[in-house]
């Protein structure tokens, strides 16, 4: 990226930051659902599920961070039709502006309305009893992985916001996304499962996500989690990243 | 009722269960989100879930919680009904012809009983093909099916009431999402002996765990207690509750 590519990116970033300062709602409804969640399964569910700690909370933080990122890019997917729509894109084009900015501010915007829906959440879950004995570099490795996945999937919800022909198709697609934690290691051990759900849920993205990220905030050995985490996560965010460049040029050639 | 009042409900619900025959996709909604439930929980969480004194598979222990959230989420569509039968005129048509006014509130009412029953047999046809086994008598279907009946007419009748006032159509149905949740902090999915304090208060104190307890002491062929009696009282309270406000706002919106 030129130093032009990045400027442009940057005001970009701050004109979409603006649309979600002045939108709030977005964020709190964003955190809402995973909070309500973890409400749900730590005070209701929480005592009798046999997950193999003291503290349940401990164990389902990892899949709640998850699924607020998962129900958050719905709304990058969201804002993108709304500029396909509104006709900004070719505004923008007949400008002298770096065409991948546009999509990188959205991309960036993402990254951040969801961080800071991760901080609530996280909030939350100290509140309700949460506590990590992860140092700086554990934490650190934490924000990485959070950051990876939410850039993997915001790129997914590119492809989207670029090629769905309604509002609700647009946000449609995150609604898989969403339940994927619930077959994985999220919320209960994937040992507890019956054969070909325990088959699934220990090969799909998330569950080394979540084991990975869990073996961090406990201040545990990751294992070989954190490779396959890695590799998920970089292989669909190339994959995604590489799909959205074609529609875009597609669509703005 | 008379006769009269009798004859004019049979037409009447005949009337609305066309409705629901031409538009089968309204039950098929109404049991794929206490479907998909059942399978979540039987398959993915089940394993993990510590029943307390209830041995056995976990679908037998969360039968009777998701036959409850079959009928709060089906009762959305009788608030529908009613409301779309209010905005579109018919109710006014009806007063203008020998009709038994409470006969077109009847309809409506039976009409969800029977929709209701419908999704709550899918349900269990699912739940059999999942392995729930009972080796209960007839008396003991017989009380399963009163109860639930009881529960759906008390959730009907409070349908009723937001289904003649409220302004949209969203409104209408609204009102159901507390009632779908309510099952949820219960002990319909996990014993409340497990839940902290002011949870499991609430859990023991509200209408839906005596209900989901009975209904599972009688599939269990275990002695119901004195649960039957506490969710007798509450059905029976809401209903009159709901039945006496309902007509009320019948009353006014058509005079």
């Amino acid at each position: 990226m030129t130093a032009h590519t990045l400027s442009d990116t940057g005001v970009m970033l701050g004109r979409s930051m603006r649309h979600i300062t002045r939108s709030l709602d977005t964020i709190i409804t964003v955190t809402i659902m995973p909070i309500g969640f973890m409400l749900l399964f730590v005070f209701v569910f929480g005592g009798a599920i046999r997950a193999g700690t003291d503290h349940y909370v401990n164990y389902l933080m990892p899949g709640i961070l998850l699924i607020a990122i998962a129900s958050g890019i719905s709304y990058t997917a969201f804002r993108l039709f709304n500029d396909l729509k509104g006709g900004i894109f070719e505004r923008f084009h007949s400008m002298p502006i770096a065409r991948s900015s546009v999509l990188w501010g959205h991309v960036l915007t993402s990254l951040v309305s969801n961080l800071v829906s991760v901080a609530i959440i996280i909030g939350v879950g100290f509140a309700i009893g949460f506590r990590s004995s992860a140092g700086v570099l554990d934490w650190l490795s934490v924000v990485g992985i959070l950051v990876l996945f939410t850039l993997a999937l915001t790129w997914i919800a590119v492809i989207a916001g670029l090629s769905a022909s309604s509002p609700d198709g647009a946000t449609a697609f995150s609604y898989p996304i969403i339940f994927l934690p619930f077959v994985s290691s999220a919320f209960v051990p994937t040992d507890t499962m019956p054969g070909p759900v325990r088959a699934f849920a220990e090969n799909q993205p998330v569950t080394s996500i979540v084991n990975a990220l869990r073996a961090l905030l406990q201040g545990q050995p990751v294992g070989h989690d954190i490779w396959i985490a890695l590799a998920w996560c970089v292989g669909i965010l190339l994959a995604a990243y590489a799909a959205a460049m074609v529609i875009y040029r597609r669509k703005f050639a | 009722m008379s006769a009269h009042v009798i004859g004019d409900t049979a037409v009447l619900t005949g009337r609305s269960l066309k409705h629901v025959t031409r538009s089968v996709d309204t039950i098929i909604t109404t049991a794929v989100v206490p479907i998909a439930m059942m399978l979540l929980f039987v398959y993915v969480f089940g394993g993990a879930i510590s029943q307390g004194a209830s041995s056995g598979k976990y679908v037998g222990y969360l039968l009777p919680g998701i036959l409850l959230m079959t009928v709060a989420s089906g009762i959305s569509y009788t608030a529908f009904r009613i409301f779309t039968d209010m905005t579109t005129g018919i109710f006014g048509r009806f007063r203008s012809m020998p009709i038994a006014r409470t006969g077109v509130l009847w309809s409506h009412v039976l009409t969800s009983l029977v929709a209701n029953l419908i999704s709550v047999a899918v349900v269990f046809g699912v739940a059999f093909a999942m392995g729930f086994r009972t080796g209960v008598g007839v008396g003991a279907w017989f009380a399963v099916a009163g109860i639930l009946a009881l529960f759906t007419l008390v959730l009907t009748w409070a349908a009723v009431i937001p289904g003649l006032s409220a302004k949209s159509i969203s409104g209408a149905s609204a009102f159901s999402y507390p009632l779908i949740f309510l099952p949820f902090i219960s002990s319909a999915f996990v014993p409340t002996n497990t839940m902290p304090g002011p949870v499991r208060w609430f859990a023991e104190n509200q209408p839906v765990t005596p209900i989901v307890n009975t209904v599972r002491a009688l599939f269990a062929q275990q002695p119901v207690s004195s649960d039957i009696w506490i969710a007798l009282a509450w059905m029976v309270g809401i209903l009159v509750v709901a039945f006496a406000g309902g007509m009320v706002v019948y009353r006014r919106k058509i005079s």
